[in-house]
Protein backbone atom coordinates (compact mmCIF):
# COMPACT_ATOMS: atom_id res chain seq x y z
CA UNK A 1 0.00 0.00 0.00
CA UNK A 2 1.46 3.54 -0.75
CA UNK A 3 1.75 6.11 1.46
CA UNK A 4 -0.54 8.36 1.08
CA UNK A 5 -3.15 5.26 0.45
CA UNK A 6 -2.00 4.61 3.99
CA UNK A 7 -2.03 7.83 5.12
CA UNK A 8 -6.21 8.61 3.82
CA UNK A 9 -6.65 5.14 6.10
CA UNK A 10 -5.26 6.63 8.91
CA UNK A 11 -6.63 10.28 8.79
CA UNK A 12 -10.14 8.41 8.46
CA UNK A 13 -9.49 6.20 11.35
CA UNK A 14 -8.10 8.54 13.69
CA UNK A 15 -11.56 11.07 12.63
CA UNK A 16 -13.72 8.25 13.66
CA UNK A 17 -11.75 7.77 17.14
CA UNK A 18 -11.86 11.56 17.55
CA UNK A 19 -16.05 11.65 16.72
CA UNK A 20 -16.35 8.57 18.95
CA UNK A 21 -14.56 10.58 22.08
CA UNK A 22 -16.47 13.84 21.59
CA UNK A 23 -20.12 11.53 20.91
CA UNK A 24 -19.18 10.10 24.28
CA UNK A 25 -19.11 13.39 26.07
CA UNK A 26 -22.54 14.32 24.42
CA UNK A 27 -24.44 11.32 25.67
CA UNK A 28 -26.85 12.40 28.69
CA UNK A 29 -26.41 8.34 30.54
CA UNK A 30 -24.38 8.57 33.08
CA UNK A 31 -23.60 4.86 33.36
CA UNK A 32 -21.93 5.12 29.78
CA UNK A 33 -18.39 4.97 30.85
CA UNK A 34 -19.03 1.98 32.93
CA UNK A 35 -20.72 0.26 30.42
CA UNK A 36 -19.35 -3.14 29.20
CA UNK A 37 -17.42 -2.98 25.87
CA UNK A 38 -15.17 -5.26 24.64
CA UNK A 39 -14.19 -3.81 21.50
CA UNK A 40 -12.67 -6.50 19.44
CA UNK A 41 -12.20 -4.13 16.65
CA UNK A 42 -12.59 0.06 17.07
CA UNK A 43 -11.09 3.10 15.18
CA UNK A 44 -8.30 3.80 17.63
CA UNK A 45 -6.92 -0.08 17.21
CA UNK A 46 -7.06 0.02 13.35
CA UNK A 47 -5.76 3.70 13.04
CA UNK A 48 -2.73 2.80 15.46
CA UNK A 49 -2.24 -0.57 12.48
CA UNK A 50 -1.97 2.06 9.80
CA UNK A 51 0.77 3.93 11.92
CA UNK A 52 2.76 1.31 12.39
CA UNK A 53 3.03 0.81 9.00
CA UNK A 54 3.64 4.85 8.15
CA UNK A 55 7.67 5.30 8.32
CA UNK A 56 9.04 6.91 10.30
CA UNK A 57 7.29 4.96 13.27
CA UNK A 58 8.44 5.73 16.06
CA UNK A 59 9.58 9.78 15.32
CA UNK A 60 7.48 12.37 14.76
CA UNK A 61 6.22 13.00 11.02
CA UNK A 62 7.84 16.06 8.83
CA UNK A 63 5.57 19.42 10.20
CA UNK A 64 4.79 19.73 6.51
CA UNK A 65 2.62 16.52 6.80
CA UNK A 66 1.78 17.14 10.30
CA UNK A 67 -0.40 20.01 9.40
CA UNK A 68 -1.56 18.54 6.72
CA UNK A 69 -3.01 15.54 9.03
CA UNK A 70 -3.98 17.55 11.06
CA UNK A 71 -6.42 19.72 8.99
CA UNK A 72 -7.85 16.76 6.84
CA UNK A 73 -8.69 15.13 10.87
CA UNK A 74 -9.97 18.32 11.91
CA UNK A 75 -12.56 18.77 8.75
CA UNK A 76 -13.44 15.20 8.40
CA UNK A 77 -14.74 14.93 12.09
CA UNK A 78 -16.31 18.65 12.21
CA UNK A 79 -18.34 17.40 9.43
CA UNK A 80 -19.35 13.95 10.87
CA UNK A 81 -20.32 16.35 13.82
CA UNK A 82 -22.20 18.64 11.80
CA UNK A 83 -24.20 16.18 10.34
CA UNK A 84 -25.80 15.13 13.47
CA UNK A 85 -26.35 19.14 14.60
CA UNK A 86 -28.26 19.76 11.34
CA UNK A 87 -30.04 16.90 12.76
CA UNK A 88 -30.95 18.28 16.40
CA UNK A 89 -28.39 16.45 18.11
CA UNK A 90 -27.90 18.90 21.21
CA UNK A 91 -24.90 19.34 23.58
CA UNK A 92 -22.04 18.18 20.66
CA UNK A 93 -19.24 20.46 21.28
CA UNK A 94 -17.49 21.57 18.51
CA UNK A 95 -15.21 23.75 20.05
CA UNK A 96 -13.33 20.84 21.68
CA UNK A 97 -12.07 18.79 17.72
CA UNK A 98 -9.10 20.75 17.73
CA UNK A 99 -8.01 20.30 21.46
CA UNK A 100 -8.91 16.54 20.92
CA UNK A 101 -7.37 16.32 17.64
CA UNK A 102 -4.02 17.12 19.26
CA UNK A 103 -4.03 14.91 22.02
CA UNK A 104 -5.01 12.25 19.27
CA UNK A 105 -1.72 13.37 17.44
CA UNK A 106 0.30 13.22 20.34
CA UNK A 107 -0.59 9.88 21.29
CA UNK A 108 -0.20 8.02 18.24
CA UNK A 109 3.49 9.87 17.75
CA UNK A 110 2.44 12.16 14.82
CA UNK A 111 3.85 15.07 16.33
CA UNK B 1 -31.17 -18.48 60.15
CA UNK B 2 -30.65 -19.85 62.83
CA UNK B 3 -32.10 -20.62 66.97
CA UNK B 4 -30.82 -22.64 69.41
CA UNK B 5 -32.71 -26.25 68.15
CA UNK B 6 -33.72 -25.66 64.16
CA UNK B 7 -31.55 -23.72 61.95
CA UNK B 8 -33.13 -22.88 58.23
CA UNK B 9 -31.19 -22.21 55.68
CA UNK B 10 -32.94 -19.53 53.47
CA UNK B 11 -32.11 -16.90 50.98
CA UNK B 12 -32.69 -13.73 50.64
CA UNK B 13 -35.22 -12.57 47.38
CA UNK B 14 -35.20 -9.32 46.27
CA UNK B 15 -38.60 -7.23 46.60
CA UNK B 16 -40.26 -3.82 45.45
CA UNK B 17 -39.61 -2.22 49.20
CA UNK B 18 -37.91 -4.16 50.98
CA UNK B 19 -36.25 -7.57 50.25
CA UNK B 20 -37.22 -11.12 52.20
CA UNK B 21 -36.43 -14.39 53.09
CA UNK B 22 -39.38 -17.12 52.65
CA UNK B 23 -40.36 -19.93 55.20
CA UNK B 24 -41.84 -23.18 54.88
CA UNK B 25 -45.25 -23.13 55.64
CA UNK B 26 -44.88 -26.45 57.48
CA UNK B 27 -42.02 -26.33 59.78
CA UNK B 28 -41.28 -26.66 63.14
CA UNK B 29 -40.98 -23.74 65.60
CA UNK B 30 -39.95 -20.04 63.80
CA UNK B 31 -43.89 -18.80 65.32
CA UNK B 32 -44.90 -16.01 63.47
CA UNK B 33 -44.26 -12.84 65.51
CA UNK B 34 -41.02 -14.65 67.19
CA UNK B 35 -37.51 -12.84 66.78
CA UNK B 36 -34.70 -14.26 65.16
CA UNK B 37 -31.47 -13.84 63.95
CA UNK B 38 -30.17 -13.63 60.77
CA UNK B 39 -26.41 -13.79 59.69
CA UNK B 40 -24.45 -15.34 56.90
CA UNK B 41 -24.18 -18.76 55.89
CA UNK B 42 -20.57 -18.67 55.33
CA UNK B 43 -20.09 -17.93 59.14
CA UNK B 44 -21.42 -21.06 60.23
CA UNK B 45 -20.40 -23.91 57.07
CA UNK B 46 -16.98 -22.06 55.99
CA UNK B 47 -17.10 -20.53 52.38
CA UNK B 48 -15.98 -23.57 50.42
CA UNK B 49 -18.41 -25.36 51.67
CA UNK B 50 -21.14 -22.86 49.63
CA UNK B 51 -22.76 -24.94 46.69
CA UNK B 52 -22.89 -23.26 43.21
CA UNK B 53 -26.33 -23.44 41.28
CA UNK B 54 -25.77 -22.11 38.12
CA UNK B 55 -28.71 -20.89 35.69
CA UNK B 56 -28.09 -21.40 32.21
CA UNK B 57 -29.75 -18.81 29.55
CA UNK B 58 -30.25 -19.41 25.90
CA UNK B 59 -27.81 -22.53 25.84
CA UNK B 60 -28.94 -25.67 24.79
CA UNK B 61 -26.06 -28.05 26.70
CA UNK B 62 -22.45 -27.08 27.57
CA UNK B 63 -19.27 -29.32 27.54
CA UNK B 64 -19.18 -30.92 31.35
CA UNK B 65 -15.66 -29.23 31.27
CA UNK B 66 -16.86 -25.94 30.87
CA UNK B 67 -19.72 -26.30 33.84
CA UNK B 68 -16.51 -27.68 35.96
CA UNK B 69 -14.58 -24.46 35.10
CA UNK B 70 -17.35 -22.11 35.55
CA UNK B 71 -18.27 -23.45 39.10
CA UNK B 72 -14.45 -23.22 39.74
CA UNK B 73 -14.16 -19.61 39.29
CA UNK B 74 -17.58 -18.48 40.73
CA UNK B 75 -16.18 -20.38 43.87
CA UNK B 76 -12.89 -18.67 43.95
CA UNK B 77 -14.57 -15.17 43.12
CA UNK B 78 -17.17 -15.68 46.02
CA UNK B 79 -13.86 -16.48 48.21
CA UNK B 80 -12.25 -13.27 47.41
CA UNK B 81 -15.67 -10.56 46.93
CA UNK B 82 -18.68 -10.05 47.62
CA UNK B 83 -20.66 -9.76 44.57
CA UNK B 84 -25.05 -10.18 43.64
CA UNK B 85 -24.39 -11.89 40.51
CA UNK B 86 -21.62 -13.47 38.47
CA UNK B 87 -22.19 -13.71 34.63
CA UNK B 88 -20.48 -15.70 31.79
CA UNK B 89 -21.24 -14.87 28.52
CA UNK B 90 -19.50 -14.51 25.33
CA UNK B 91 -17.59 -16.58 22.47
CA UNK B 92 -16.56 -19.23 26.06
CA UNK B 93 -20.21 -20.23 25.83
CA UNK B 94 -19.79 -21.45 22.02
CA UNK B 95 -19.85 -25.06 21.42
CA UNK B 96 -16.07 -26.15 20.70
CA UNK B 97 -12.78 -24.46 22.10
CA UNK B 98 -12.32 -22.02 19.78
CA UNK B 99 -12.40 -18.91 22.57
CA UNK B 100 -10.03 -16.63 23.28
CA UNK B 101 -10.67 -15.75 26.61
CA UNK B 102 -13.79 -15.61 29.18
CA UNK B 103 -16.56 -13.00 29.41
CA UNK B 104 -17.32 -12.58 33.09
CA UNK B 105 -19.67 -9.56 34.05
CA UNK B 106 -19.43 -8.77 38.43
CA UNK B 107 -22.61 -7.65 39.63
CA UNK B 108 -22.67 -5.91 42.66
CA UNK B 109 -23.04 -2.52 44.18
CA UNK B 110 -20.33 -1.70 45.23
CA UNK B 111 -18.47 -2.26 42.09
CA UNK B 112 -16.11 0.46 42.23
CA UNK B 113 -14.22 -1.34 45.11
CA UNK B 114 -13.97 -4.62 43.68
CA UNK B 115 -9.88 -5.34 43.09
CA UNK B 116 -10.49 -7.03 39.66
CA UNK B 117 -6.66 -7.35 38.85
CA UNK B 118 -6.18 -9.77 41.67
CA UNK B 119 -9.49 -11.81 40.50
CA UNK B 120 -8.34 -12.06 36.89
CA UNK B 121 -4.78 -13.00 38.07
CA UNK B 122 -5.84 -15.65 40.05
CA UNK B 123 -8.32 -17.24 36.87
CA UNK B 124 -5.97 -16.54 34.89
CA UNK B 125 -3.23 -18.76 36.84
CA UNK B 126 -5.47 -21.79 37.79
CA UNK B 127 -7.55 -22.03 34.11
CA UNK B 128 -4.91 -20.87 31.98
CA UNK B 129 -7.27 -18.77 30.13
CA UNK B 130 -7.45 -15.07 29.72
CA UNK B 131 -10.50 -13.74 31.61
CA UNK B 132 -11.73 -10.31 30.76
CA UNK B 133 -13.51 -9.07 33.65
CA UNK B 134 -15.86 -6.09 34.51
CA UNK B 135 -17.98 -4.62 37.22
CA UNK B 136 -21.30 -3.30 36.84
CA UNK B 137 -23.78 -2.45 39.39
CA UNK B 138 -27.47 -3.78 38.87
CA UNK B 139 -28.20 -0.41 37.60
CA UNK B 140 -26.04 -0.11 35.13
CA UNK B 141 -26.84 -3.86 34.10
CA UNK B 142 -30.64 -2.80 33.69
CA UNK B 143 -30.09 0.11 31.85
CA UNK B 144 -28.17 -1.65 29.16
CA UNK B 145 -30.59 -4.76 28.64
CA UNK B 146 -33.15 -1.64 28.29
CA UNK B 147 -31.20 0.54 25.89
CA UNK B 148 -28.42 -1.14 24.66
CA UNK B 149 -28.79 -3.84 21.73
CA UNK B 150 -25.20 -5.06 22.51
CA UNK B 151 -26.04 -5.98 25.79
CA UNK B 152 -29.30 -7.73 24.74
CA UNK B 153 -27.16 -9.89 22.40
CA UNK B 154 -24.74 -10.35 25.15
CA UNK B 155 -26.90 -11.93 27.54
CA UNK B 156 -29.35 -14.01 25.30
CA UNK B 157 -26.73 -16.52 26.08
CA UNK B 158 -25.33 -16.87 29.07
CA UNK B 159 -24.81 -18.63 32.79
CA UNK B 160 -25.45 -16.88 35.70
CA UNK B 161 -24.90 -17.71 39.20
CA UNK B 162 -28.18 -16.06 40.34
CA UNK B 163 -30.98 -15.44 38.07
CA UNK B 164 -31.12 -12.55 35.69
CA UNK B 165 -34.53 -10.50 35.20
CA UNK B 166 -34.93 -9.63 31.85
CA UNK B 167 -38.44 -8.45 31.91
CA UNK B 168 -37.06 -4.89 30.93
CA UNK B 169 -38.79 -2.76 28.79
CA UNK B 170 -37.34 -1.56 25.65
CA UNK B 171 -36.25 2.14 25.72
CA UNK B 172 -34.42 3.28 22.63
CA UNK B 173 -31.77 5.79 23.55
CA UNK B 174 -30.67 6.81 19.75
CA UNK B 175 -27.23 8.67 20.76
CA UNK B 176 -25.95 5.63 22.40
CA UNK B 177 -27.11 3.62 19.13
CA UNK B 178 -25.21 6.42 17.03
CA UNK B 179 -22.56 5.98 19.42
CA UNK B 180 -22.76 1.93 18.72
CA UNK B 181 -23.10 2.09 14.97
CA UNK B 182 -19.90 4.61 14.71
CA UNK B 183 -17.84 1.09 15.11
CA UNK B 184 -19.50 -0.15 12.39
CA UNK B 185 -18.23 2.82 10.01
CA UNK B 186 -14.71 0.66 9.96
CA UNK B 187 -15.67 -2.16 7.73
CA UNK B 188 -16.93 0.28 4.91
CA UNK B 189 -13.33 2.00 5.14
CA UNK B 190 -11.52 -0.97 6.35
CA UNK B 191 -12.77 -3.82 4.30
CA UNK B 192 -9.29 -5.67 3.10
CA UNK B 193 -7.28 -4.49 6.90
CA UNK B 194 -9.65 -6.79 8.47
CA UNK B 195 -9.86 -10.35 9.46
CA UNK B 196 -12.73 -12.29 9.14
CA UNK B 197 -14.03 -12.60 12.71
CA UNK B 198 -13.35 -8.67 12.57
CA UNK B 199 -15.73 -8.45 9.84
CA UNK B 200 -18.39 -10.51 11.42
CA UNK B 201 -18.21 -8.66 14.72
CA UNK B 202 -18.88 -4.90 12.89
CA UNK B 203 -21.60 -6.59 10.36
CA UNK B 204 -23.53 -8.57 13.52
CA UNK B 205 -23.22 -5.28 15.39
CA UNK B 206 -25.06 -3.09 12.63
CA UNK B 207 -27.68 -5.47 11.69
CA UNK B 208 -28.60 -5.72 15.76
CA UNK B 209 -28.95 -1.96 16.09
CA UNK B 210 -31.45 -1.75 13.29
CA UNK B 211 -33.36 -5.31 14.63
CA UNK B 212 -33.04 -2.80 18.18
CA UNK B 213 -34.67 -0.02 16.48
CA UNK B 214 -37.58 -2.46 14.57
CA UNK B 215 -38.74 -3.65 18.34
CA UNK B 216 -37.33 -7.35 16.87
CA UNK B 217 -36.28 -9.80 19.32
CA UNK B 218 -32.35 -10.30 20.01
CA UNK B 219 -29.94 -13.23 20.43
CA UNK B 220 -26.93 -13.89 18.36
CA UNK B 221 -29.40 -16.82 16.60
CA UNK B 222 -31.57 -14.59 15.01
CA UNK B 223 -29.06 -11.79 14.09
CA UNK B 224 -26.90 -13.96 12.41
CA UNK B 225 -29.89 -15.73 10.98
CA UNK B 226 -30.94 -12.13 9.43
CA UNK B 227 -27.62 -11.07 8.00
CA UNK B 228 -27.53 -14.46 5.88
CA UNK B 229 -30.64 -13.41 4.67
CA UNK B 230 -29.86 -10.04 3.81
CA UNK B 231 -26.51 -10.31 2.59
CA UNK B 232 -27.00 -13.60 1.19
CA UNK B 233 -24.18 -15.11 2.75
CA UNK B 234 -23.45 -18.02 5.60
CA UNK B 235 -21.92 -16.62 8.48
CA UNK B 236 -19.20 -19.15 8.78
CA UNK B 237 -17.95 -17.61 4.90
CA UNK B 238 -17.69 -14.06 6.56
CA UNK B 239 -16.09 -15.21 9.89
CA UNK B 240 -13.61 -17.14 8.07
CA UNK B 241 -13.23 -14.32 5.76
CA UNK B 242 -14.67 -15.42 2.79
CA UNK B 243 -16.69 -13.28 1.58
CA UNK B 244 -16.40 -11.27 -1.84
CA UNK B 245 -15.80 -7.16 -2.68
CA UNK B 246 -19.80 -6.83 -3.59
CA UNK B 247 -20.45 -7.72 0.46
CA UNK B 248 -19.62 -4.00 0.68
CA UNK B 249 -22.44 -1.99 -1.53
CA UNK B 250 -25.01 -4.00 0.61
CA UNK B 251 -23.09 -3.25 3.59
CA UNK B 252 -23.14 0.15 2.48
CA UNK B 253 -26.94 0.54 2.21
CA UNK B 254 -27.69 -1.32 5.42
CA UNK B 255 -25.44 1.07 7.23
CA UNK B 256 -27.00 4.48 5.64
CA UNK B 257 -30.74 3.24 6.06
CA UNK B 258 -29.89 2.10 9.79
CA UNK B 259 -27.31 5.54 10.17
CA UNK B 260 -30.48 7.88 8.96
CA UNK B 261 -32.86 5.95 11.03
CA UNK B 262 -30.63 6.64 14.41
CA UNK B 263 -30.05 10.36 12.90
CA UNK B 264 -33.84 11.35 12.24
CA UNK B 265 -35.02 9.75 15.69
CA UNK B 266 -32.42 11.75 17.42
CA UNK B 267 -34.06 14.82 16.41
CA UNK B 268 -37.45 13.74 18.01
CA UNK B 269 -35.59 12.72 21.08
CA UNK B 270 -33.93 16.20 21.77
CA UNK B 271 -37.52 17.58 21.73
CA UNK B 272 -38.57 14.94 24.47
Amino acid sequence: MNRNKLLTLFVSNLSNAVVHKILENAIDIPEISERYNKEIINSWNIAKRYREKINPVEKELADKEIQEIRKRIVNKVKSELRIRIEKGYENIDLESVEEVVEEVLKEMKIR
Amino acid sequence: MVNNEITIIGRISRGSKMDQIYLPKRRIGFIPGEYVIISPLVNHLGEKELSVKLNFYGLKKLEPVKVNLIEEIVKRIRNKVKVDNIIFTGSFLEKGFRFNDIDILLISESEKSIEISLIKKEIEEFSGIKPHLICLSNKTLSSGLSNDPLYNLMLSKCVSLNKIIFNVKRKINYKLLDLNLLKSKNLIENFNMLNGDEKYYLTLNMVSILMFIQNKKLSKEIVEKEIEKLFDIKINDLKGNMIEESFILKYKEIFNKTFSLVLDNIKGEERK
